[in-house]
């Protein structure tokens, strides 16, 4: 790149909504380096929600999965003893052992 | 200024006519500052130097503004009139407003030719912070308590749009020579009217007797500390003591560009300050 | 691994568009970096630029009401509410921009285009603002159609685009709010404030018709086809047209206000509002810069940016200062 062609760079910016909240893509900006994007980050994407605390990255430095992966990020459907759906027939087992352990008792 | 009677309320103040004079010098004083530079950072809105920072710019205006109003309603608590009113109705020489505040973003108007400086953009808004900074630390301890409460609240506020400036003022004063040399104008032109920020005016012995705030030479102490610190951030030299200036905007002398002004913030109220608009 | 295995196959390019307007049609959505057809990307990038540069071009005329706005939450709300018009110009900037990546262009490539009159912005923002109430019905009426073809485009096929828009409609519900706050309150005020409103209104009226580009009458352009074909937009200019009578007219007929038209009127058995057609042999002089402001406009635009170029330079370290 010739020297009268440099320009600023894209910077993306994340932001954290509350302590204990998660960082959130937000948008991308375009600044000479990361302390001048950091005095436009907030003003620019959280005007009306609150920042408890901001990243500014260079988007050179973010290794992204190429388009043609992507698709290989689906999995099959085939995953439920990874989840609570999986394990639905708990409840009515505990009411099963709770009913039959009343009806002992009341036998007595 | 520290075993002071502490003040509760507008009522409470309205029982101490010489209190509530040097009360509501203070109180234009700071409003008139406020207002007339967010008045002055509004007009760059959509002609800044980079569309990322004009946004983020109007931000500092508009919380400049917002500070005025707060002060502006102090003084309509304090039977004053209409917040409104005391903004867009009074007449130049009622102003209290620091000199520094009204000057001119360059030479043009806002909607034709406007030749505005971002170098006296940057170094007036970082030194009229640095300012402000210092006088709200003061009022930290005032001896009227919405007041300080008001200050407490506007401190983290303008702490933001000082880290904003600092960071603008030393990427231009060190990428290069020529944001060097407009750093350096910014900062000679801000130094010609700095004398007057800390003038309080005719009420100033009082305001300090009453425990109100600390006195215009405390503060210029303070700034010029916290001036030279930021100067020195930038390897920028010290220009020295700033000098008495020839208007006193406490006094309500001002430049005739602070009646352009006031006429086009008010060109539209004054059309009928008793409708609705 | 997998890219060799591409590179050896070598899709043919209509096998790529083929794959291409599959994923269109199953309604998927297309980002900066997946591969497109060069016209899906021509016509986002021509598009998206015009819509960025009548955002930041739209600061201007509301801009000027800015200091003069008549109460200090006036004031307060009005500069918001043109730091958002600017905030969505930035947005729709760097959407733009990031198309532009692989034809070598940047912001000041965009920019330098608007200059020179390549880049053509909205014909609404070539118009006089001589009152404040313009600065109301701006707010209300401009912005109230920008929202519905916004709107419309919420569900366009190109995500970074559709991400833009949903922040932009969000801001967009609060200017529609600002706007018709100004208004109602010269609706309710004085004699001379209702005059105010109602030349406002009237001088917009054509402008306002105007905004969402000139009827299809049968047969819409290739220029829209393709777009729907693509799944960039969903609704033709009249449909949007039509949906902002429906929305608007009885609103300003409520306020009892009139329009300069005394022939739009609803018919009820056809579904559509009848009206008096626009000139639009002037909608084509304005957008091609003979607007009544076109030229002070791009001038004061062009000047600000050239004026600052040393705050561009000096942030990149061009002429370095010896310390």
């Amino acid at each position: 790149m010739s020297e009268n062609k440099q320009t600023f760079s894209v910077y993306e910016v994340f932001s954290q909504k509350s302590p204990t909240a998660s960082f959130t893509h937000q948008f991308s900006l375009l600044a000479p380096n990361h302390e001048v994007a950091m005095t436009m980050a907030r003003e620019n994407f959280m005007r009306r929600e609150p920042a408890v605390n901001i990243w500014v990255v260079k988007r050179d430095d973010i290794y992204v999965l190429p388009p043609e992966e992507r698709p290989h990020l689906e999995r099959m459907d085939n995953k439920a003893y990874r989840e609570t759906k999986g394990y639905g027939d708990l409840q009515a087992k505990w009411r099963y052992h709770k009913e039959q352990y009343e009806r002992k008792n009341a036998a007595k | 200024m520290a075993n002071q009677h502490s003040i509760t309320s507008a009522d409470e103040a309205k029982q101490h006519p010489e209190y509530l004079a040097a009360l509501k010098e203070l109180l234009y004083q700071m409003a008139d500052d406020d207002f007339i530079l967010a008045y002055r950072g509004s007009e760059w809105l959509g002609l800044g130097p980079h569309i990322e920072e004009d946004v983020a710019f109007s931000s500092i205006s508009q919380d400049t503004m917002g500070h005025a109003v707060m002060f502006y309603e102090m003084l309509e608590e304090l039977g004053e009139g209409k917040a409104d009113d005391l903004a867009q109705l009074r007449e130049a020489s009622a102003f209290r407003n620091a000199i520094l505040v009204e000057r001119p973003n360059g030479t043009g108007h806002y909607k034709e030719n406007p030749h505005f400086d971002w170098g006296y953009a940057v170094t007036r808004f970082y030194l009229y912070g640095l300012f402000k900074q210092t006088r709200l630390e003061s009022l930290v301890h005032s001896s009227y308590q919405p007041l300080t409460l008001a200050a407490r609240k506007m401190l983290p506020e303008l702490g933001y749009h000082l880290y904003h400036w600092q960071v603008w003022m030393n990427q231009l004063a060190v990428g290069s020579q020529e944001g060097y040399d407009r750093i350096m104008q910014g900062v000679e032109k801000v130094w010609q009217d700095a004398g007057d920020l800390f003038v309080f005016g005719s009420k100033e012995v009082d305001m300090v007797k009453f425990g109100l705030i600390e006195s215009g030479q405390t503060l210029a102490q303070r700034w010029l500390e916290k001036a030279k610190q930021a100067l020195d951030a930038c390897v920028l030299p010290w220009p020295g003591m700033p000098q008495t200036t020839e208007l006193s905007g406490r006094a309500g002398q001002h430049t005739p560009d602070l009646t352009e002004v006031l006429n086009t913030l008010s060109e539209v109220y004054r059309i009928d300050p008793a409708a609705n608009w | 691994m997998a890219q060799q295995l591409h590179a050896v196959t070598g899709t043919a390019y209509e096998e790529k568009v083929a794959q291409f307007m599959a994923r269109i049609e199953r309604g998927e959505k297309i980002e900066a970096d997946d591969w497109m057809p060069d016209d899906y990307r021509q016509q986002l990038i021509k598009l998206i630029s015009m819509h960025a540069v009548s955002e930041i071009m739209g600061a201007l005329p509301e801009k000027e009401w800015v200091p003069k706005a008549p109460s200090l939450r006036r004031k307060l709300a009005i500069m918001a509410k043109v730091q958002d018009e600017m905030g969505h110009g930035q947005l729709l900037m760097r959407v733009a921009e990031d198309l532009l990546v692989p034809l070598g262009k940047t912001r000041e490539d965009l920019l330098d285009d608007l200059f020179t009159g390549r880049l053509k912005f909205h014909n609404v923002f070539h118009m006089e603002a001589p009152t404040w109430a313009d600065a109301g019905v701006i707010g209300w009426l401009v912005d109230g159609a920008a929202i519905i073809t916004q709107t419309m485009s919420l569900d366009t096929s190109y995500a970074p685009y559709a991400r833009a828009l949903h922040r932009i409609c969000a801001e967009e519900k609060f200017h529609a709010q600002h706007g018709e706050s100004i208004v109602l309150a010269l609706a309710e005020g004085t004699k001379e404030q209702r005059q105010m409103l109602q030349d406002a209104v009237s001088r917009w009226w054509p402008a306002l018709l105007m905004f969402f580009g000139p009827p299809e009458d049968g047969g819409i352009t290739s220029n829209q086809q393709l777009n729907m074909r693509y799944k960039i937009r969903s609704q033709t200019n009249e449909e949007l047209r039509q949906a902002f009578f429906s929305k608007y007219v009885p609103r300003i007929f409520h306020l009892g206000l009139t329009l300069p038209d005394e022939t739009i009127h609803y018919d009820e058995r056809e579904g559509k509002w009848h009206y008096k057609q626009p000139d639009w042999e002037e909608f084509k002089r304005i957008i091609k810069g003979g607007g009544p402001c076109s030229k002070e406009r791009l001038q004061l635009r062009r000047m600000s940016y050239e004026e600052t170029q040393w705050v561009r330079d000096a942030l990149l370290g061009k002429g370095r200062r010896a310390v």
